[in-house]
């Protein structure tokens, strides 16, 4: 860079940074872009041992800077960062997540959200266990962690661009003195799209040393990127120092390389025949979905579509860029990040550049595609990109302007409500162009940048919309968008989704295959069991800084002489392996599943504490249940036919379809309160979803103010 | 008639191979285990191996995890 | 390019060659430190080594590991994050991996236990004169 660039240094600290010891520096970065405070938190022996790390510490710290009335936009509100002991780990595939916790504009709840890229593991290198970021600046800002210098400063960048394609390639040349120091360089960004909606995601950046660019991976839901913009930061930066493999400092190396080679070894053999993420990604699921019934296609109306296969797996080993090691850490064979490189963008501001599109994920491919009826690969691509560079959820955008697009058909929306746009399923252009009208906060861009709920409300008010239909048809709860499966034949996963903290992403329990397709979890204590068990087990993913793909997207064909493949035993013992050999923390699978009820209980009672958290916000809508409208039942009327008989005794062939489609949503809708029963019994709360006093002091968390939140609903329950 | 994973009812007929019902079911997801009447079928075999009526099937899909 | 090559029907399992490896590159006389591994089958010798194929150099996400013009794989330990692809990803399993300092090392054909093999059963030979019989291919 030539030009001189314009650096307004607001507040610094300095700090040296301490040495890693056992995957954890011993403390946490508080920083005021408001105020301008900068300090240190020690971290304790009990604060490991209770929360462990990632979003363990992200909840902890901020249940503490907090109060029962804040709200997502309030200053006091923290955008917390955390990846855990285990994260930053190279030799066991996946070990390089980071967690972002903070209220959420759409849930109003807490929400949490992973992703790769390097910022989390580089922040703990620099000697920090977590970010936690409070105030609102006044003018925009950035926060840069620089362990070169060993400081940390909030400044005035003026020249910074917003969106996060141009402010990274921006920043990397701007921070680095020499190029190679791009290789130790992270930054946390949203875009102008997170100025102008609720769906800001964040990227999370890293530095492709092959492709010698920046890539960026998404912790995208709940709006955490509008939290950011909201306040005023462009990005979060870390510029840490050249690291070895053995940063984290782990308690026995030889255990960690032991398991590693294994995995890396079980990877390399296997997945060539199994799913190809090292060709393919999470796309490869696209197909698969379809045949079986459940890809969304046309706002979860349908779950398979012919052109399905136009965009499945073998497709995209076309068309995403083979033969380079695409982990979002370093170390990750699995290698599911990859892109499609040289893209021309064909709309918008950047219509012309030719750009790397990170992606795209299945989930993308499901929101931006096939749920809105579009199956055009080169769309989804455009859509991807814009969404990632604005910085929104792809996943909320896509399933938004989906319930739009059957708004429209169904007549809520018109030409003139939509500005000209005939937003009819399969319109790709429409669906970019209020893409860059969010960004502009303009249009059908501002109704489309509220998420499903609160386009609800304004439907509602506005356009005389029937609220029961776009309650059945809006697919959220809590205010979260729902991710790309289709539960409506698996009960279990309609509780996987909606009985979760967050939100429907589902990260918590994915059970659809095991009760739908394989028929293991015939009984509601066996789908409690499996509502508990595998929450608590991928929660404990997000505690410790692991991707939950190389748990079961990779695994070796022994796996199925096991007890319980499901569970996949041998990695989940290489977990314990990892996890005891950096600690130093020996645990076994118990000990697993107790550190994650803590955090997972702690979620909980925050969420009640914000008023939500109850009973009465797990309810799926319908069309995350059962056939909403006349075409959907009659799409799979033989389906829907065959299931009166069998469940119900009845006789089809006597009853009308009104009839028939009001038998099924009474015999679904009671089915899913037996199954609420069921997991709130087995998670250990009150019929209400409220942990109970024992439950949190059997736990550990017994703290009085956590305590307090309870005590409240449970003297109302009685 | 052959049951498959303990509740589906599904036709039965003459030559019925594994292949053939992975087909007719489009169980396309690489990663499963087949079992008939309880021994499991390996991979190499699903073209050949032929299906007697009244079959116990279980084609259980290994993933856990989207 | 020049590579080590070894004859099976000379060596008598004297394994000078990992002694000397470890201790040329480690300094030590454990032999898990040796980029040449021998085993005994029934009395017939084999020996496992790099073939400089440049597989690792495809799966290494930094940049660390390289072909130096005489042909010969190398590893650049400051870039080197000691992630293991690797390792895993050798088609030969002749990538190691030495925890204590967090890097894979593997043979860059030094020549060392050429010298040190008192049967004469290694060699430094061109890539085309190597007979690869004595590799087993992994996947
Ligand atoms: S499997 Fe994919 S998402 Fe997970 S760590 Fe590896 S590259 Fe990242």
């Amino acid at each position: 860079m030539t030009e001189k660039i314009i650096r307004h240094v607001l507040a610094e600290f300095a700090y040296q940074a301490p040495k890693i010891e056992r995957g954890y520096a011993n403390q946490t970065l508080y920083v005021n872009v408001a105020t301008g405070e900068i300090k240190a938190k020690p971290v304790s022996e009990e604060m490991k041992f209770k929360f462990t790390g990632g979003k363990g510490f992200d909840l902890w710290l901020l249940w503490n800077a907090v109060n029962d009335n804040t709200k997502w936009n309030s200053p006091e509100n923290e955008i917390v960062i955390s990846s855990g002991p285990c994260g930053g780990t190279t030799q066991y595939p996946g070990s390089g997540k980071s967690l972002v916790t903070t209220i959420s504009p759409t849930t109003e709840v807490i929400t949490d959200s992973n992703a790769g890229g390097h910022f989390g593991p580089l922040l703990k290198f620099s000697g920090w266990d977590a970010i936690e970021v409070q105030g609102i600046a006044e003018r925009d800002v950035v926060v840069i962690v620089d362990a070169i210098a060993g400081k940390v400063t909030v400044e005035e960048l003026p020249d910074a661009p917003t969106d996060t394609h141009l402010l990274g390639a921006w920043l990397y040349d701007v921070l680095a003195e020499k190029p190679h120091e791009k290789y130790y360089i992270a930054m946390v960004s949203a875009g102008t799209g997170a100025d102008h909606s609720l769906l800001g995601c964040l990227n999370f950046s890293l530095y492709d040393r092959k492709r010698q660019d920046v890539r960026y991976k998404q912790a995208a839901r709940g709006g955490p990127g509008t939290v950011l913009r909201h306040k005023r930061i462009k990005a979060l930066v870390v510029r840490a120092k050249p690291f070895r493999g053995d940063a984290n400092h782990p308690a026995d190396p030889e255990r960690i390389a032991r398991v590693g080679a294994d995995m890396q070894h079980e990877v390399a053999t296997w997945d060539p025949v199994q799913n190809r993420m090292r060709n393919r990604g999470t796309p490869y699921l696209v197909g698969i979905m379809s045949d079986y019934d459940l890809l969304p296609v046309n706002n979860f109306k349908f779950g398979s579509h012919p052109k399905a296969h136009d965009i499945n797996g073998a497709y995209w080993e076309t068309r995403l860029t083979q033969g380079l090691p695409d982990g979002c850490w370093y170390g990750c064979t699995i290698a599911c990040a990859h892109a499609v490189d040289g893209f021309e963008l064909q709309t918008g501001p950047y219509k012309g550049q030719r750009v790397i599109v990170d992606g795209p994920e299945y989930e993308t491919i499901g929101a931006v595609g096939s749920t809105c009826g579009i199956f055009d690969a080169d769309a989804i691509l455009e859509l991807n990109f814009y969404c990632d560079t604005y910085g929104i959820d792809t996943i909320s955008y896509g399933n938004t302007i989906g319930f739009l697009m059957e708004c429209y058909e169904a007549g809520i929306l018109d030409l003139e409500k939509t500005g000209g746009l005939e937003l009819t399923f399969g319109n790709a252009a429409a669906s970019l162009e209020i893409l860059h009208q969010v960004a502009q906060g303009e249009g059908l861009g501002r109704l489309a940048g509220l998420g499903i709920r609160k386009a609800k409300a304004y439907l509602i008010e506005h356009f005389e919309a029937d609220p029961q239909f776009v309650q059945d048809i809006g697919m959220e709860n809590k205010g979260m968008e729902y991710s790309m499966y289709m539960g409506k034949e698996s009960l279990a996963q309609q509780g996987g989704y909606a009985l979760t903290n967050k939100g429907p992403q589902h990260d918590e329990a994915w059970l659809i295959f095991m009760d739908q397709v394989n028929n293991q979890l015939p009984t509601f204590e066996d789908k409690a069991e499996a509502l508990h068990y595998f929450p608590m087990w991928r929660t404990w993913f997000g505690l410790c800084g692991f991707c939950k793909l190389p748990w079961n997207d990779v695994v070796d064909p022994k796996n199925s002489k096991s007890a319980e493949p499901a569970k996949i035993p041998h990695h989940v013992q290489n977990y314990v392996d990892i996890f005891a050999a950096v600690t130093g923390r020996e645990i076994d699978i118990n000990d697993i599943i107790a550190m994650s009820e803590r955090v997972y209980n702690l979620q909980r009672v925050f969420n009640i504490r914000l008023g939500k958290g109850l009973r009465e916000h797990d309810y799926p809508p319908y069309r995350g249940v059962g056939p909403v409208t006349e075409e959907e039942y009659e799409s799979r009327q033989e389906r829907y036919d065959k299931q009166l008989r069998e469940w119900l005794g009845l006789d089809p062939d006597a009853m009308t379809l009104q009839e028939k489609m009001a038998a099924h949503r009474k015999y679904r809708t009671e089915r899913y309160e037996h199954l609420m029963d069921a997991v709130y019994e087995r998670r250990g709360w009150t019929r209400n979803g409220v942990p109970t006093v024992e439950k949190l002091k059997a736990l550990g968390i017994g703290f009085p103010e956590v305590l307090a939140v309870v005590e409240k609903h449970l003297q109302v329950e009685g | 008639m052959i049951t498959l994973n303990k509740r589906e009812r599904l036709e039965w007929q003459e030559g019925l191979t594994v292949q053939a019902l992975l087909e007719r079911k489009t169980f396309t997801y690489p990663h499963i285990v087949i079992s008939i009447n309880g021994i499991v079928i390996d991979h190499d075999a699903y073209a050949e191996t032929l299906i007697p009526d009244e079959a116990d099937v279980r084609v259980i899909h290994l993933i856990a995890g989207g | 390019m020049k590579v080590l090559a070894y004859v099976a029907q000379k060596c008598t399992g004297a394994r000078t060659c990992e002694v000397t490896c470890a201790q040329t590159w480690f300094k030590v006389q454990d032999v898990s430190k040796s980029s040449i591994r021998i085993s005994a089958n029934d009395g017939i010798f084999a020996a496992e080594f790099c073939i400089q194929c440049g597989k690792c150099i495809e799966v290494c996400p930094t940049e660390a590991l390289y072909y130096n013009k005489q042909g010969i794989v190398l590893l650049k330990k400051d870039l080197c994050v000691g992630c293991m692809s690797c390792v895993g990803f050798c088609p030969y399993g002749v990538m190691y991996f030495a925890p204590e300092e967090a890097l894979a090392f593997k043979c860059v054909a030094c020549g060392q236990c050429v010298k040190a093999c008192p049967s004469e059963a290694l060699k430094i030979v061109e890539l085309d004169e190597a007979s690869t019989s004595v590799w087993d291919f992994r996947f």
